[in-house]
């Protein structure tokens, strides 16, 4: 692919995480989607005005389990009852009551395992490059003290010159291009 | 003690800060409603199961009926002790929330207790649903063998565990069991009401004072609770079968009575929320953590009775499968698939949802049906005790079973009342509690 030029998005710095949060929830309110806040530490209420709630982690973790559960059951049932049949105490070789262990393991398994690839799948983690590092002041501020909100270039409602002026109506300490 | 968890946006501009704790503190009017509906609930249904006095075999019914609702009611009383001090030991704002309900439940044992008398009755009237009181002498029970009204088996298992199981037993352990539960039910209202009238409320010294206090009186009270309820719930209902056990029965039922317990507590909170205190006091998030609490307890549930299944069924001894087979066979089939996907499947498969959990006519919904999938585990467990119903569920010339539909309503429809009455005598929010603040916190998104 080749590198991506032009703006990336103009990003906001406040120095308040209320400042950053009610500045997210207008720009909402005016219609940009494409947006993502950055905190040096977890603020909900930023997540709450992004309405960034549902995810698909959920659905990739019941869909692991499910196949964890199938595979498992299949598995035993196979293995007892076509590739190697055994007479266990005269029981029936479908003993399906002592499958459901094993099952209820791999259920776990797969569910635990397909929730945390899935999470970095999905959130596209790790990632070696992110244009907001090209911001000067956000390397320091994101970590410490300051708190970002980055509306992004490829929102249709954004326009370089319009989106500036929206966010500078906000006591943001700095509006900053972003470069790809 | 607050979490220190600052508010931002605009939102919360308006009403910045902890929100206001309402002005009424008391339980809203509708309780009131509520009581008297569930108390025509009990007394029609009480006239109703009179019907079955006429009815062939139906008086005997009747009596077992009476068991399942007993145990079914004590479930939510007991339950209701034990999970009050196990609040009180855990501490958290699911505890608060939840602690004026539980407390009304524990309340209730001076009733269960009362309720237990024609249980202990009828172990002296000759003809008890319990072999070990009909043949309550070693004569009796070989006399019984030659007649062919026992088994050789049962008579002397039935002989070797008569130092338990017989009649003036049953009462003492009863009488004892209960005497220790009121006491901690009693104790623990009565330091509840000191705690609210507390002089110094409100400050860190009488939070923590009484904070130790409950937690030292909870944590033995637990232990001892756990091991009576596990006595009292061999007499009653294991014993049904003399010579079947298993080790696992007291903790059965002692997480069915969590399971129980929390489904009725969550219901009754968000029954409450419709108005003032309840309304500003219970949050989504609370909500949704006393559903995960739910859903562990339907997980544990189904943990234990398949464990217990399993091991039995791999076992496969004699002495043991009957148990089972007594209900799988001859149509029990149909009960025992109905209580997997009652009390397991449908609780489990829809508690998974997050937007279930936090949505209250839904939790609501769910929670009366879990209810409902304590009563079908219960008819589960106790009728196929009998040798007319051991593998053999049938209803033609057999209406009397049709019991088991209407006493237990009935009981729990008495129940309920008092319940309801219990809950209704003092304010429904704690103050005097470090907790209460952190409710009245804004709430955010998890």
């Amino acid at each position: 692919m080749p590198p991506r030029e032009g703006i990336y998005g103009l990003i906001a710095e406040f120095n308040t995480p209320s400042e950053l949060v009610y500045a997210t929830e207008q720009a909402r309110e005016a219609g940009y989607r494409r947006m993502e806040c950055y905190t040096p530490y977890p603020v909900e209420e930023a997540a709450e005005a992004l309405h960034f709630h549902k995810t698909r982690v959920p659905l990739v973790c019941l869909l692991g389990g499910l196949m964890g559960v199938t595979t498992c059951f299949l598995m035993e049932t196979w293995i007892n009852v076509y590739a190697y049949p055994l007479n266990i105490a005269g029981r029936p070789l479908f003993s399906w009551p002592a499958f459901i262990i094993p099952a209820y393991e791999w259920t776990i398994l797969f569910a635990g395992l397909s929730t945390a690839f899935g999470m970095l799948a999905l959130n596209g983690l790790p990632q070696l490059y992110h244009p907001v590092f090209n911001a000067p002041n956000f390397r320091n501020g994101a970590t410490t003290d300051k708190f970002f909100l980055c509306l992004e270039a490829s929102d249709p409602k954004f326009s370089l010159g319009e989106t500036r002026a929206f966010l500078e109506t906000f006591p943001a300490v700095s509006v900053v291009e972003v470069d790809h | 003690m607050a979490s220190g968890h600052e508010q931002h946006g605009s939102h919360h501009l308006a009403a910045h800060g902890p929100r206001v704790l309402p002005s009424t503190l008391g339980s809203p009017e509708v309780l009131s409603a509520w009581r008297t509906r569930s108390l025509i609930i009990g007394v029609a249904f009480t006239v109703l199961s009179l019907v079955f006095l006429a009815v062939p075999g139906g008086a005997e019914h009747l009596m077992r009926a009476y068991l399942h609702g007993w145990v079914l009611c004590f479930g939510f009383a007991g339950g209701g002790l034990i999970m009050l001090m196990l609040q009180y030991v855990t501490g958290g704002k699911w505890g608060l929330l939840l602690r004026r309900p539980l407390e009304a439940m524990a309340g209730t044992l001076p009733l269960m207790a009362l309720a237990l008398i024609p249980l202990g009755v009828s172990l002296f009237t000759g003809k008890s649903m319990y072999v070990w009181a009909t043949f309550n002498t070693v004569a009796k029970a070989l006399q019984a063998v030659k007649d062919h009204q026992l088994g050789l088996e049962d008579a002397l298992t039935l002989i070797s565990k008569r130092a338990m199981l017989n009649p003036w037993a049953a009462v003492a352990q009863s009488c004892f069991a209960f005497a220790v539960f009121l006491f901690f039910a009693f104790t623990l209202r009565r330091w509840s009401m000191q705690r609210d009238a507390d002089e110094a409320r409100g400050t860190e010294g009488s939070f923590e004072r009484w904070r130790t206090k409950f937690e030292n009186l909870s944590g033995p009270g637990i232990l001892i609770y756990v091991i009576l309820m596990t006595d009292i719930i061999i007499v009653w209902v294991m014993s049904l079968d003399v010579s079947w056990y298993s080790s696992v029965w007291g903790l059965k039922f002692m997480v069915g009575q969590g399971y129980g317990v929390l489904a009725l507590g969550i219901l009754t909170v968000i029954c409450l929320s419709k108005a003032e205190p309840i309304k500003t006091l219970l949050r989504a998030t609370e909500q949704h953590d006393l559903g995960k609490f739910l859903f562990a307890f339907v997980m544990l549930n189904i943990y234990l009775t398949f464990a217990e299944f399993l091991i039995l069924w791999s076992g496969n001894v004699p002495d043991e499968i009957p148990w089972y087979l007594a209900r799988i066979h001859g149509g029990w089939w149909t009960i025992c698939s109905l209580d997997f996907v009652c009390h397991w499947l449908i609780p489990f498969c829809l508690l998974l949802s997050r937007d279930l959990k936090r949505s209250k006519s839904r939790m609501k919904a769910l929670c009366t049906f879990m209810i409902l999938a304590r009563a079908i585990d219960l008819f589960w467990i106790i009728e196929p005790n009998f040798p007319d119903a051991a593998g053999n569920l049938h209803l033609a010339g057999n209406y009397g079973i049709l019991a088991y539909l209407t006493v237990p309503i009935a009981m729990l429809g008495l129940w309920g009342t008092y319940y309801l009455t219990l809950l209704n005598s003092r304010p429904l929010i704690v103050v005097n509690d470090p907790h209460l603040e952190e409710m009245l916190e804004p709430e955010h998104a998890h």
